[in-house]
């Protein structure tokens, strides 16, 4: 077992993605040191970018929490409007996560009929 | 190849869904229950059938904040268990329950008394227990435990409105997972396992960045005001329920590399409870001693910033635990095997299952640090306990005589 396991590589991209230097590609890299607009933009290509209606959401609500908190950011109104970002949040990256999964029509054939010879895969 | 070959000898199958490709260690458990109710009302194939509306499930309770990595911990938990985890075939798309052949995962999000709207008027989170029905989250858990079908809510993410209820049939394992599955007393005490995901800050804020940057309307401040507003309603309401947890596991930023920030190097640390029915900690070359371990050095070969362990026995709410740590992360599979090698009561069933399900979700976050490693750990701790139990429960004729 151990034999067979050493030889594959731990190294898929997203594995990897934690790595600062291979992660120029990956969503990751770019964590607090390199927050500029356009830097983002350009790494959120890589992946599929949230269905349009949940942006929308999103971004609308974002709107109308800073200015539900523009009165007084201690109110339970402030906090129910951001909760509300982060749920469109959670739901965009949802969202996103599903859109990447069905993307390659042979995997997604494969998951539902895995013992097809299409979806047949070898020891070696 | 030949890991996804081996893995299936060690899943379990539902005995519910017609399966033509039985294998022996598959059906082991089947053939104990068949052989005990074979001699009352049915046999052979027949007895599948019944003894899977009979079934009792085991319900385990994972609580954590949104975005901090549930989704993830379930897709390796069903994994563990064999097959993958879809939506309900043929329901509602936005649907929030994961189905795999031996495990069904429900949101407790979908007990939400207080849609969007609600909320809003009221001036109340989801994190708020005003916002959400425990009566029912209770009578549904309860209703699931004793082996019966529920109609279940779905609330549903996209609209923030209650869609009408899906039916969900009583599984082997049934997970409730979300942000209380330990605050109501009525519905703790219906847990067999629970654990609870620790994600401090630092650590927050930074997954937050990696999720939410490429949104457009987000930015540093919004995800930074969104986790502050929140914050009150999580520390009253959420993360007091991981006193109750049987497994915590907390993420921190790393120790190995000064002033580390980022959040890219983690710290994490698995709090195991002593004196859990069915649960037996891991531990680190000897039980119940206090051991560091570096694991890098003659033998084995790390790059920076290392991998460091740590081990032993503390107390944690006044409960007497056991806590692994591993601070860095792996770069290479022979890292990942070492270590898999030196741990101990890791209620795997053949030598290198850790690392064979590390390496077969490569592609999930943490796969390569300890968040992956004590998910799968605790994955497979549940099977364990799981097995534990139907065991228990065959040997107990009381039990099987309740039809």
């Amino acid at each position: 077992m151990a034999s067979t396991l050493t030889n594959v590589g731990l190294s898929t991209p997203a594995a990897l993605q934690a790595r600062p230097q291979l992660a120029g590609a990956g969503r990751v890299g770019a964590v607090v040191a390199f927050a500029r607009r356009a830097r983002f933009a350009a790494v959120r290509a890589s992946g599929p970018s949230t269905p349009p209606d949940i942006s929308d959401k999103m971004s609308e609500s974002i709107d109308k929490a800073k200015e539900a908190c523009a009165e007084d950011n201690a109110s339970g109104e402030c906090a129910a409007a951001w909760d509300e970002v982060e749920e469109l949040s959670a739901a965009a990256s949802h969202a996103r996560d599903k859109l990447k999964e069905n993307s390659d029509p042979l995997e997604k054939y494969c998951k539902e009929n895995p013992e097809t010879d299409e979806c047949r895969t070898y020891d070696n | 190849m030949a890991i996804s070959s081996l893995h299936a000898t060690t899943s379990l199958h539902s005995p519910c869904t017609t399966n033509t490709s039985f294998r022996q260690n598959q059906v082991i458990f089947f053939t104990t229950r068949s052989s005990r109710r074979g001699s009352t009302r049915h046999g052979g194939a027949r007895t599948f059938q019944v003894s899977c509306s009979v079934d009792k499930p085991v319900v385990i309770g994972l609580a954590a904040d949104s975005g901090c990595g549930k989704s993830t911990f379930m897709r390796r938990l069903t994994s563990v268990f064999g097959g993958a985890a879809e939506p309900p075939k043929g329901g509602n798309p936005d649907s929030n329950t994961l189905i795999s052949d031996t495990t069904t995962v429900i949101c407790l999000d979908d007990y939400h008394s207080l849609d969007r709207t609600g909320r809003k008027e009221k001036g109340v989170t989801a994190l708020d227990p005003r916002a959400n029905d425990f009566d029912l989250m209770y009578e549904q858990v309860k209703a699931i435990k004793e082996g019966k079908a529920i109609e279940k809510p779905i609330y549903n993410h996209v609209t923030g409105l209650l869609d009408p209820p899906e039916l969900i049939q009583p599984p082997k394992i049934f997970v409730i997972e979300g942000l209380h599955p330990m605050f109501d007393e009525r519905v703790r005490d219906l847990l067999d396992f629970s654990i609870y995901l620790d994600i401090s800050d630092e650590v927050k804020f930074a997954w937050k960045i990696q999720r939410d940057m490429a949104e457009r309307g987000h930015s540093l401040e919004s995800i930074k005001a969104s986790i502050e507003a929140r914050k009150p309603d999580f520390d009253a309401f959420i993360d007091p329920q991981k006193q109750y947890a049987d497994a915590v596991i907390e993420v921190l930023p790393t120790q190995l590399i000064p002033d580390d920030n980022e959040g890219k190097v983690l710290r994490v640390k698995l709090i195991m409870k002593e004196g859990v029915k069915n649960f037996n900690p891991v531990y680190l070359f000897d039980e119940g001693s206090s051991i560091t371990w570096v694991p890098c050095g003659r033998k084995l070969t790390c790059s920076y910033p290392g991998i460091k362990f740590a081990y032993g026995p503390d107390t944690y709410f006044g409960n007497e635990v056991s806590v692994l740590e591993m601070d860095g992360q792996f770069d290479r599979l022979d890292e990942l095997i070492y270590v898999e090698s030196h741990l101990s009561n890791l209620s795997t069933k053949f030598y290198g299952e850790v690392t064979q399900q590390m390496l077969k979700h490569a592609d999930f976050p943490g796969s390569n640090n300890g968040t992956g490693l004590f998910q799968t750990i605790i994955g497979l701790k549940i099977r364990d306990l799981y097995e534990q139990i139907i065991a228990e429960r065959a040997g107990a004729p009381t039990e099987a005589a309740k039809v």
